[in-house]
């Protein structure tokens, strides 16, 4: 929360960047500040997982009372709860009831799924239901850890949809889709959040789960689970590839790249670099993760990121079929490689202290 | 206009005709990383990659044994990269974050002279000697470099150390034993190093470092009382529960002092999974689960709530 004058001298900031006269609502704005309703992420978190147990043993306790044997009584459970979670956060704003929104959407979900399978209803349609659920959600509720569940489910949804329909090489539309929206959604940041009030209040929860989508995706593709195709994984590769050079042209404004030269070495150099990795998608999409989050300075996106990267390239190595010889001689020129790159720019990454 | 938050202007934008333009301007020039941040970001993400991949090229040329290799090359090879590796560190030219990568990198490659001498010697090294030595041999290099990142990876080999111990060699300790020296070695190095900082003797610990430890302990100890609660051994469970209420409180105490909402997150939530294992354990029936299901979302809820207030009390103190 912050003191009345410091909210005031926050305004008068954004009028100077401005060239209109602006129109402040100033008693929402302070009373926006007193609510504090921008909760840490400690506290979103202490949220998901206190939902996530008070769920668990409420889904044993109605497996206790037998629920479980009547499929319409779990559907109908299922549906009651998925209603009660969003009527309780249209009616309340209040951070209070969040826990029990997000148990009762969780237990919603999980209850529908089992009631649904029990009837022996085709698993796709359950997909795509499921998929209409959380859209509903979306528009309707204002919730962040409800929309960031309901961004999970809807991806989730496309995602097993693919893996239930053995159509695998599918999986590179859905990750490429979502690194094209991930990539707009970062960096159009303002326009997202001047568009209108609802968009704005469902920006951070979507960015957060459009990432962990992103990710799961990333995590089918490079764990090898599923047969992929050979033929069609420069498709990935090539969107992700192509975004992280877009990136770096944004990278080389800032950093005040002077000369062509420079330019043109730096784009040769990333393209050769990214293409020796064309044949393991996870290891850009988790440097495409990283760029995006460092650029708009989002750190918890970038923690994600470095965590990913690292997971990705020991498991690309550890999956190799060659030799521990000649992995060894791959990841040692590697190494010196960066560390010439080090020397090579170090000059010119230099902290201009002396200027 | 210093110190704007994100968060800031997504509450005035909601409440304010701001333009596209106006957010994208106050965004890139306040929120979003500039130059200097890319460029210190670049050098670090070289170097570490490059040390990195050198490092791990290291590792797997030995786990390949080489049957035509003499192992007093080997071994020579080793000594030779940890020497000129630390010698390069002690070159006073160099920047001092690149230092301290470097001496990681060759603490690294002390562990690959260890698991070098186990594999030429065939000395029953077994993984606890053999992680017991690593740990032993790199303190120097932990002590003198004082980078978090190594301390923390010295934290990681301790515990390695004694789980791989009591596995191997101590296989009469109870579970519980195991977790209750866990979390109170990892307690202690908490400890130490909060007392540290901020009595200011040493620079200011990373949060991550910090918050890592304490979400490491906080696990240890809730297992440990757990697996206590419903195996019921005698001896070592209430001299666990009795270290973790001390070091609850203090962690408690430290986090209204130091204003660290983490620690008043996760020992609430610690503790309020030991309650509900307690209640499991009073009774498995269907009634008592609902109890429980509310019980959590209760306690939960009341522990963020308290949060909230307490965040507001301090924000309206500075």
């Amino acid at each position: 929360m912050k003191d009345r004058r410091s909210i005031q001298e926050l305004m008068d900031y954004l009028q100077t960047v401005e060239e209109r006269e602006l129109q402040f609502e100033k008693d929402a704005i302070i009373a926006a500040f007193e609510s504090n309703n921008n909760q840490s992420l400690v506290i979103k978190v202490l949220s998901i997982f206190g939902g996530l147990l008070a769920s668990v043993a409420f889904l044993v306790f109605l497996y206790g009372i037998g629920l479980y044997d009547s499929a319409l009584g779990v559907v109908f459970f299922g549906i009651v709860c998925l209603l009660g979670a969003i009527w309780l956060n249209k009616i309340s704003e209040k951070i209070i009831i969040d826990t029990v929104s997000v148990s009762f959407y969780i237990i919603g979900f999980v209850l529908l799924a089992l009631g649904l399978g029990k009837l022996e209803m085709n698993e796709n349609t359950i997909c795509v239901l499921f998929m209409a659920i959380s859209v509903i959600s979306l528009l309707t509720t204002r919730n962040f850890i409800l929309s960031f569940i309901a961004v999970l489910v809807l991806n989730g949804s496309v995602l097993t949809l693919i893996l239930l329909n053995n159509n695998y090489d599918l999986i590179h539309l859905y990750v490429s889709v979502l690194a094209l929206i991930l990539t707009y959604v970062f960096l159009k940041e303002a326009r997202i959040l001047t568009l209108n009030v609802a968009l704005s209040k469902l920006y951070g929860p979507s960015r957060v789960g459009l990432l962990f989508s992103f990710l799961f995706g990333l995590i089918v593709l490079g764990k090898g689970i599923i047969p992929l195709s050979l033929d069609y994984i420069w498709i990935s590769s090539f969107i992700f590839i192509s975004v992280i050079i877009y990136l770096i042209s944004c990278i080389i404004k800032v950093i005040e790249v002077a000369t062509v030269q420079q330019k043109v070495g730096i784009f040769i150099f990333s393209v050769l670099l990214l293409l020796s990795t064309i044949f393991s998608p996870a290891i850009t999409g988790a440097i495409l993760i990283i760029l995006l989050s460092f650029m708009v300075n989002y750190r918890f996106g970038f923690g994600i990121g470095i965590i990913s990267f690292v997971y990705f390239l020991s498991q690309y190595y550890y999956d190799l079929n060659f030799t521990l010889l000649t992995k060894s001689i791959l990841l040692f020129s590697t190494g010196v490689l960066f560390i010439i790159l080090y020397f090579f720019t170090y000059k010119k990454l230099a902290p201009n202290e002396k200027v | 206009m210093k110190n704007i938050q994100r968060e800031d202007i997504y509450i005035i934008n909601r409440h304010a005709d701001l333009t596209e333009r106006g957010v994208d301007r106050v965004l890139k020039e306040k929120i979003y990383n500039d130059k200097d941040a890319w460029k210190k970001f670049l050098r670090l993400f070289f170097i570490i990659l490059g040390i990195g991949f050198s490092v791990s090229g290291v590792v797997f040329f030995f786990a390949y044994n080489w049957a035509d290799l003499h192992k007093f090359i080997k071994i020579a090879l080793v000594e030779g990269l940890i020497i000129s590796t630390t010698s390069v560190a002690l070159l006073p030219k160099i920047n001092s974050n690149v230092r301290n990568i470097i001496l990681t990198g060759s603490a690294v490659l002390v562990g690959v002279l260890f698991a070098l001498f186990g594999q030429i010697y065939q000395t029953g090294a077994n993984a606890y000697d053999f992680f017991l030595a690593w740990t032993l041999f790199i303190t120097i290099w932990v002590v003198v470099a004082n980078y978090t990142p190594l301390w923390f990876l010295y934290l990681i080999l301790i515990n390695t150390t004694l789980v791989l111990y009591s596995q191997q060699v101590a296989k009469d300790w109870s579970e519980i034993l195991v977790f209750t020296l866990l979390f109170s070695i990892n307690a202690i190095v908490l400890f130490v190093t909060v007392a540290l900082s901020t009595s200011k003797r040493i620079e200011p610990v990373p949060n991550w470092f910090l918050y890592s430890v304490a979400l490491a302990s906080t696990t240890f100890a809730t297992i440990g009382i757990t697996i206590g609660i419903f195996e019921e051994y005698a001896i070592a469970s209430p001299i666990l529960v009795s270290i973790a209420l001390i070091v609850f409180a203090l962690g408690i105490w430290h986090g209204l002092k130091s204003k660290s909402i983490f620690f008043l997150a996760i020992i609430p939530f610690s503790v309020i999974v030991i309650i509900s294992a307690l209640l499991i354990k009073v009774s498995d029936g269907e009634m008592m689960l609902l109890l429980i299901s509310l019980f959590i979302i209760a306690s939960i809820t009341f522990v963020i709530k308290n949060l909230m207030n307490i965040q507001k009390k301090w924000s309206n103190e500075r």
